[in-house]
């Protein structure tokens, strides 16, 4: 398969992932996530991936998602969601936080991708545990670091609600 | 054969989807299609880090073994949350999330 086929894929799964969570009937959503398993699917054969790929379709593409049509039937009387613009605003604030910290903590980690460094012929688990902790070291302190506000962001986020629902209260 | 880096930043990216899900939509069918979301981000990261051409045969085993690991767990996760939501739609005719408490009465 053409190299630019792949990275269609890759890219149809990220859009078919945001029209899964974007799409406000949720039947559209489910179709979202249908197309978004069958582009993982397609990533996992051409990385040599076979079991998995099999397992994930079978579980993920067909399993939940007949779960999630039967899920959706049962609740569709449901109102339409509105959106929320101050909550979208501050979770996209927070996730442009953590993929900004989260693609340059991968991108300036340089030794995994030298074909002349350290990370060479380590033919057994151990070394090759051994060589990613050595190359990741600073990936996972940052990671750390960023679960650590997430936490924190989350938290926040769930305070001033529980505050705004006890004003309204009080209001009424 | 595709590059490793453009690999984790898919899986980065489906991750943050997921993430936005999670943190930004308030209907609980969404937010557990947002942990699928990020359950097959972290999968594909997994795939990613195994598929490099210095990393040996038993460490790439382990990369396909492990995603296995955590299909089977969310699986399970999410056939109890899509449980608590059908509990829920009973209790308050609705799957708002900020409607969960009533679960408690």
């Amino acid at each position: 398969m053409s190299l630019a086929v792949i990275y269609i894929f890759m890219i149809l799964a990220i859009l078919a992932a945001i029209f899964a969570i974007e799409s406000r009937r949720l039947m559209f959503a489910v179709i979202g996530l249908i197309l978004m398993n069958l582009c993982v699917w397609i990533l996992f054969l051409v990385l040599n991936a076979i079991l998995l790929a099999w397992i994930q379709l079978i579980v993920y593409g067909g399993g939940f998602t007949a779960l999630f049509v039967v899920v959706v039937a049962l609740t569709e009387k449901q109102k339409d969601e509105l959106f929320d613009w101050k909550r979208s605003a501050i979770a996209l604030a927070i996730i442009a936080v953590i993929m900004g910290f989260a693609i340059w903590a991968v991108v300036s980690s340089e030794a995994l991708f030298d074909p002349a460094g350290s990370l060479l012929f380590a033919f057994d688990l151990e070394d090759s545990l051994n060589a990613l902790w050595n190359a990741r070291t600073m990936d996972i302190i940052l990671q750390g670091v960023v679960f650590f506000a997430t936490s924190i962001a989350i938290g926040t986020l769930f305070i001033s609600h529980k505050k705004k629902k006890v004003k309204e209260e009080i209001k009424a | 054969m595709m590059d490793q880096i453009h690999l984790l930043i898919l899986g980065i990216i489906l991750f943050c989807v997921g993430l936005y899900a999670l943190l930004g939509k308030r209907n609980v069918i969404k937010i557990l299609m947002g942990i699928e979301i990020m359950t097959i981000a972290i999968n594909v990261v997994f795939i990613a880090l195994g598929s490099a051409d210095f990393v040996g045969d038993d460490f790439q085993i382990f990369t396909q073994i492990f995603p296995i690991i955590s299909i089977a767990i969310g699986a399970a996760v999410m056939a109890v949350g899509l449980a608590i939501v059908i509990n829920n739609y009973r209790h308050a005719k609705g799957v708002d999330s900020d409607e969960m408490a009533t679960l408690k009465r």
